[in-house]
């Protein structure tokens, strides 16, 4: 198994790994770009409208005819927010040729679906399709206004946005309703351009794949493709200065939803890998401290845990509990904080939390899709680090490393969805 | 030992059942570094009412009780818990309870003899107490309310009870808060002491192994078990008929959600190919490449591609179809009109292969990791299927067979709605 990255323009990166372990061949494209708020909505639309067609493929039942006729190879996009960068997301999944019942090179196919839906969309007179748009227009409305559906992702979401208000980390990533009326074909055409042109482009390709890299050179859209210098962002804008700014929110429900937003203070070289590892005994897995207090002594809740978002140096603690519980819940978390400050964690605590760590990092290359976002990860922060030395650095993390991350803990808001 | 092979997935199974009544399933994996073992018991939240084989005394249960029993198989009784021990090794562990069944899991890189042992251990030992069962109740309390809060769950509930009058896989999983409460280590104990048996359970190990290597570990770290008697379930008689074709309730939510149910007989003979050809048909009337998406997406009625599914068990039967829609009553009556047309005029040749095709794939694409290879094999044969079947079947399914099933299965008068609307 090997992994190579070369940039076949400059802006443009193509990653292949070659590995034999998968059924499969997975092909991605990631765009990347700053996120704008007067932008988001329209990014997200040129993501929808690519996949309603492209100019060999007109419509979205020619794309998923073909699609079907390749053994029902999958073509998914997704739009997600990486820092403070907006990425569009295109995945390719197909059999490898070996487990056809009949030869067919599959891979090529998908190269060339995949580019002429991504860099060759279906534009008449300047614009996209008009009677495309607005049914693309209604299904981002209902896309948007679901965000209420999920309780437990509208919580985070919404400390989020508080956090980071007028920031742009506090985009809503699908962007916003009041904005969907100025959009038209021509205009949104006029984005793609100003995107494509600009973004950050990386390319991967996963599996067992001889000939892909000369599929990829030869195909006309890439050679169309322009040089350019990508406009990403790799230090974002920290979140606005709060100390335990408290918000509550009242829908319709029978579970409150609790989430603690908190910062992480940058002090140094390697503090993201000590982070890491305090975010892990706080409350990464069953063996964390608010697992262990807020659920198995306390019953307060079934899902309590922690997440550390690496690119915005943010932990949020999150939990599920009875409305009335509120301040037992909080108390007890705030606790756990005030503990790991005080040093009060074993090293049999640090042991089991490196283990697990360790375990996510060795599992990297185990499945295809976590493989290509690592590499896209170092991508975006601009490190490079293999496998090896990424292991290396948490066996590094000492007990008074975790400590420092501890002192250096504020909680930023705390968000509580109730009845 | 058994040993089956499949050439055109390039696979190969291991089969063994040990003295105590153990179904051991290897599925040796090269060039894997990730290894997973999962247990699966044949009790599910349908299973409240038996005969204990020891005593032929029968027990009814309260609702939640298979659900309630996977919370506390972790406990020890040298006061750990297994969930940490598991945890701490660098494993990926958890368990989860259906309407026919319960597994208990974990996934490895490193540390898997070790993490094995510790499955092979707590899922034999149980240990409650009166202290450890009443803390529980809080915690699967919380879990219950999470999902009151969750349409989806909601509207999936409410078409089973749509469906089946008696059938217990009308009943959430969990249970209810009430119910939960009437548990205690008694009624624990009774249920572990019957299911629990070896004899009702299938193991399942995915990785780079030698076959051999795994069985004499299983044998080596198990705790001597008898094998008991088969287990008589008792289950209330449900019709054949639907109990109510409409349920629709509201929640805080932004969009309709629907379920369209169709219940089917119980049937127990060429399930395998029986299975392929409704997940084909569902496919060929509404996947994204249907006619009928087409049109209704169109009209904006549905804006992304619906969940097909077919499920069954010994004692139910059904086709779901779950969507998101501005207006599931017009969903409903155009899915009824379009089964209608295509019952007429029969199923085009070049649709079809096309969705045979894809749900080949599909088959394909599920061998990509030993997870999920271990489970796939685990739960199939819980139904007596040797996973591979599928793929040898999918060859002799002809349009003619898929004609037929239409007729037999898409019955309207066996068809129900489910909605979950916006308040």
């Amino acid at each position: 198994m090997s992994y190579n990255s070369k940039e076949i323009k400059k802006g443009i990166t193509l990653h292949t790994i070659k590995t034999d372990k998968f059924k499969t061949n997975l092909l991605a494209i990631f765009l990347t770009f700053p996120i704008i708020k007067d932008e988001a909505t329209k990014n997200t639309l040129i993501a929808l409208m690519l996949k309603r067609g492209s100019k060999l493929y007109k419509t979205r039942e020619d794309i998923t005819n073909k699609l079907a006729e390749m053994y029902g190879a999958s073509l998914d996009s997704g739009i997600e927010k990486s820092g403070d960068n907006h990425i569009l997301k295109f995945y390719l999944e197909s059999i490898n040729e070996e487990y056809l019942p009949k030869k067919e090179d599959l891979l090529k196919e998908s190269v060339n679906l995949l580019f002429d839906v991504v860099f060759n969309p279906n534009i008449e007179d300047g614009k996209f399709n008009e009677e495309f748009l607005e049914q693309e227009k209604y299904s981002l409305e209902q896309i948007i206004n679901s965000k209420i559906d999920n309780k437990a992702m509208y919580a985070l979401n919404r400390c989020i946005e508080e956090m980071y208000e007028n920031k742009p980390y506090g985009i809503y990533k699908y962007g916003y309703v009041e904005d969907l009326k100025n959009i038209d074909g021509h205009n949104l055409y006029e984005q793609y351009k100003k995107i494509i042109s600009t973004c950050k482009i990386d390319i991967f390709v996963s599996g067992n794949n001889g000939n892909v890299d000369n599929y990829i050179m030869e195909n006309d859209m890439i050679k169309e493709l322009n040089e350019r210098e990508p406009k990403y962002v790799t230090e974002g804008k920290s979140s606005n200065e709060n100390n335990e700014k408290y918000i509550e929110e009242k829908m319709d429900v029978k579970q409150g939803k609790l989430v603690i937003g908190t910062d992480i203070k940058n002090f140094g070289k390697d503090f993201r890998y000590s982070a890491q590892v305090y975010n892990a005994i706080l409350g990464g897995s069953a063996n964390s401290k608010l697992f262990q207090n807020v659920r198995e002594k306390a019953s307060l809740a079934y899902t309590v845990s922690s997440n550390y978002m690496k690119l915005k140096s943010n932990i949020f603690i999150r939990a599920g509990i009875e409305i009335e519980n509120y301040e037992k819940a909080l108390n007890i978390i705030k606790e756990q904080i005030e503990e790991m400050k005080q040093g009060e964690f074993s090293d049999e605590d640090i042991i089991n939390a490196k283990r697990i760590i360790t375990a996510g990092i060795k599992n990297i290359k185990e499945e295809q899709d976590i493989e290509i976002s690592y590499y896209y990860g170092q991508e975006l922060s601009n490190v490079k680090t293999s496998i090896p030395e990424y292991l290396k650095s948490i066996e590094e993390v000492s007990k008074q490393d975790i400590i420092d991350v501890a002192n250096n803990i504020n909680i930023n808001t705390i968000y509580f969805l109730r009845d | 030992m058994q040993v089956i092979e499949n050439k055109i997935i390039k696979e190969k199974l291991y089969l063994e059942e040990l003295e105590n009544g153990l179904k051991v399933i290897v599925i040796p994996k090269k060039d894997t570094n990730k290894k997973m073992a999962i247990i699966g018991t044949k009790f599910g939240s349908v299973d409240n009412h038996f005969i204990k084989p020891q005593t032929k005394e029968e027990i009814v249960i309260p609702d939640g009780v298979a659900h309630f029993l996977e919370h506390k198989m972790f406990e020890q009784a040298n006061g750990t818990n297994s969930l940490d021990t598991l945890t701490a090794m660098g494993v990926e562990a958890n368990a989860y309870t259906t309407n026919d069944h319960t597994a208990y899991y974990f996934e490895a890189v490193d540390n898997f003899e070790p993490a094995f042992k510790e499955l092979l251990d707590y899922v034999f030992n149980p240990y409650y107490t009166d202290e450890n069962v009443e803390k529980e109740k809080g915690i699967i309390a919380q879990e219950i309310r999470m999902y009151d809060d969750d349409a989806i769950s909601k509207v999936f509930l409410n078409a089973l009870e749509c469906m089946y009058e008696k059938c217990p896989v009308r009943l959430d999983v969990a249970g209810t808060v009430e119910s939960v409460n009437k548990i205690n280590k008694d009624i624990l104990y009774d249920c572990y002491n019957t299911f629990y048996n070896p004899s009702n359970m299938i193991l399942s190990v995915c990785g780079d192994f030698e076959p051999n290597y795994i069985i004499e570990f299983v044998k080596n770290n198990m705790r001597k078990i008898e094998k008991i008697g088969k287990i008589e379930r008792i289950y209330p008689k449900e019709t054949e008929k639907i109990y109510s074709n409409f349920k629709e309730t509201s929640m805080d939510v932004s969009i309709p959600s629907f379920v369209i149910g169709i219940k089917d007989n119980l049937e127990k003979e060429n399930i395998v190919k029986k299975e392929l050809i409704l997940n084909i048909l569902l496919n060929y009337l509404l996947d994204e490449n249907s006619k009928l998406y087409k049109e209704l997406y169109d009209e904006g009625l549905l804006i992304s591609e619906p969940d097909l599914e077919y499920e069954y068990s010994d004692i139910y039967s059904h086709m779901i179809i779950f969507s998101y829609s501005k207006d599931p009553k017009k969903v409903f009556e155009k899915i009824k009109t379009e089964i209608s047309n295509l019952k007429e005029n029969g199923l085009e040749e070049k649709s079809f292969n096309r969705v045979k095709n894809k749900i080949y794939g599909r088959l394909i694409t599920s061998y990509n990791s030993p997870a999920q290879i271990g489970r796939i094999f685990m739960r199939d044969y819980m139904n007596d299927i040797i996973s591979f079947d599928y793929i040898n079947e999918w060859n002799n399914i002809t349009i003619e067979e898929a004609n037929k099933l239409l007729k037999d299965k898409f019955i309207e008068e066996k068809m129900i709605l489910s909605i979950v609307n916006p308040k």
